[in-house]
């Protein structure tokens, strides 16, 4: 729900009115820049900015479909001024300033980036609890994860310090803190976003640039950028929604159970479409599976005397899982490369039948940041190994996704997941905007109280 | 305990015969890490893939085949 001040707008509508004239994009950005002094000292979701440097892009900025917003950009990409840092003090490869894909489509297509959002150390962890910067905290409650590892972009958007921001996805690293922010969250398909100068472009298989909005028809507006072709809106008329009966749905806590079943119902009924139980085994194993390559891709060409002269302000966790990740059999590995051929494979018969693939994106809501750990049904489990097994599959073999919100529980956001074929990101857009329309926006227009308690002052 | 024994002699056997140095903190992260990814890798190396065909070098950009 907007309050009428232009900082409040959503991307669509923020883009519209410096295009009609009605927002002066130079105030907007001032106003930006105050804000994130205003609200960030209890977010910590920007971690540096540079007014400068945003004036420049502004006063340089073309006509475009997002001419004169200003978004934040996770520090997992180099700016022509700033070198990433992964959210970590030191990363083992070589990092210089340079201009990115995502810095560069977003500069051609007008926008302005305002600052660098908070992440997970090293991008590994679905909580965002662990940062060389401090943990961004989440807008629903300073006290609990924003989910990573795109924590700070998620949590300058759900905080309303921008109205958008651009993560990263390895393993659901923009579903997850989506999620736990109640924003839409696009994983498009692999190796359609921009991600030329991520240090890990040239080797990656399952790394993707992707939008975090307020809604689905903003991560239109954005993932269209970042995919450099328009996301064509359409419809989602005669959805076929394939279920599974598994941990990811199953087991999860009664709310997000609920929210996320009464949200399928309501897709169903607002498209006209089905409800088909599918079969889809082994997402345990191949979520280890995604692990074991995402591990394999990011630590060649390390040695051990990098590990032995790493810096010392990497976290004690980042130290050891680094270490750690060099005893992975590489049997292992190889056995995992077969388990992505056959779920691949089986989504591909999938598809067949069904458009979409739908579970919670998080089996429960945002844990405390001193203590990232989830209550489930099977029992108290690391929040980290709870999401990854809903969030990976889509990763190791290079569907789309989406998340959106379906609701709260205990005033922290739920939400649910879509999944569907190689090239169907746009479907996904389709199917979001579907849910908007059926739950009548309650859930996209919801606002964490930070934002609301500030905004009248702002 | 005999599992922490020969979880214990993993870690650090391995570490040290890849000249890699580990302080108590290590040790008790990698412990904790190896207690949540070790099972699930066993699970996934008895997976029977033999009639799996690899895809080598796929496009994940697409369906595979396509």
């Amino acid at each position: 729900m907007s309050s009428g001040d232009p900082l409040d707008l959503g991307l669509r509508a923020q883009a519209a009115a410096i295009a009609a004239g009605e927002v002066n994009p130079n105030g907007l950005l001032d106003a930006v820049l105050a804000r994130i002094e205003q609200r960030n000292p209890a977010l910590n979701a920007v971690v540096e900015t540079f007014p400068e440097r945003s004036r420049e892009m502004l006063s340089a900025a073309p006509p475009g479909p997002l001419h004169g917003v200003p978004l934040v950009i996770k520090d997992e990409w180099p700016l022509p001024w700033r070198a990433q840092r992964f959210g970590a003090a030191e990363l083992t490869v070589p990092t210089a300033p340079q201009e990115s894909g995502p810095y560069r489509v977003l500069r051609d297509a007008g926008a302005t980036i305002i600052g660098v959002g908070n992440m997970h150390e090293l991008g590994a962890g679905s909580t965002g609890a662990t940062s060389y910067y401090g943990p961004a905290h989440n807008p629903w409650d300073p006290e609990r994860c924003p989910g990573g590892s795109s924590s700070g972009p998620a949590a300058s958007v759900a905080g309303g310090l921008v109205a958008a921001a651009v993560g990263a996805d390895g393993l659901g690293s923009v579903r997850f803190p989506a999620a736990y922010c109640g924003l839409t969250g696009l994983k498009p398909t692999f190796g359609r976003a921009a991600m030329e100068g991520h240090h890990m472009a040239p080797t990656t298989s399952l790394i993707v640039s992707g939008p975090l909005c307020a809604d689905a028809g903003d991560c239109r507006l954005l993932g269209s950028v970042l995919c450099g072709e328009e996301l064509a809106a359409g419809d989602a008329d005669g959805l076929r929604i394939g279920v599974v009966r598994d941990s990811v749905s199953e087991d999860v806590t009664p709310d997000v159970r609920g929210a996320c079943e009464e949200a399928i119902e309501a897709l169903r009924g607002e498209t006209g479409g089905e409800v088909r139980e599918i079969e889809l085994p082994d997402l345990e194993i191949a979520a280890v599976a995604a692990i074991l390559i995402i591990n394999s891709e990011s630590m060649g060409g390390t040695t051990p005397q990098q590990l032995n002269e790493l810096h010392p302000e990497l976290s004690p966790v980042a130290r050891g899982t680094l270490k750690y990740r060099m005893l992975l059999p590489a049997a292992a590995t190889v056995q995992a490369t077969r388990v992505r051929a056959m779920m691949r494979r089986r989504l591909a018969t999938l598809f067949e039948d069904v458009d979409v693939i739908a579970w919670p994106t998080i089996p429960a809501p945002a844990p405390p940041l001193d203590a990232p750990v989830v209550d489930l049904p099977s029992g108290p489990t690391v929040a980290d190994q709870a999401n990854v097994r809903g969030g990976a599959l889509a990763n190791m073999t290079g569907i789309p996704a989406i998340s959106m919100p379906v609701g709260l529980s205990d005033g922290l956001p739920v939400a649910l997941q879509l999944q569907a074929a190689w090239g169907a990101d746009a479907l996904l857009l389709d199917a979001a905007e579907a849910l908007e329309r059926a739950n009548g926006r309650r859930w996209v227009e919801a606002r964490p109280p930070l934002a609301e308690a500030t905004s009248a002052g702002a | 305990m005999e599992g922490a024994t020969q979880t214990d002699q993993f870690i650090a056997g391995g570490l040290a015969a890849l000249g890699i140095e580990a302080d108590e903190v290590d040790l008790a992260v990698i412990a904790a890490v190896h207690q949540l990814l070790w099972p699930p890798i066993v699970e996934l190396l008895a997976l029977d893939t033999a009639g799996i065909e690899p895809e080598p070098c796929p496009d994940m950009s697409k369906a595979p085949g396509e």
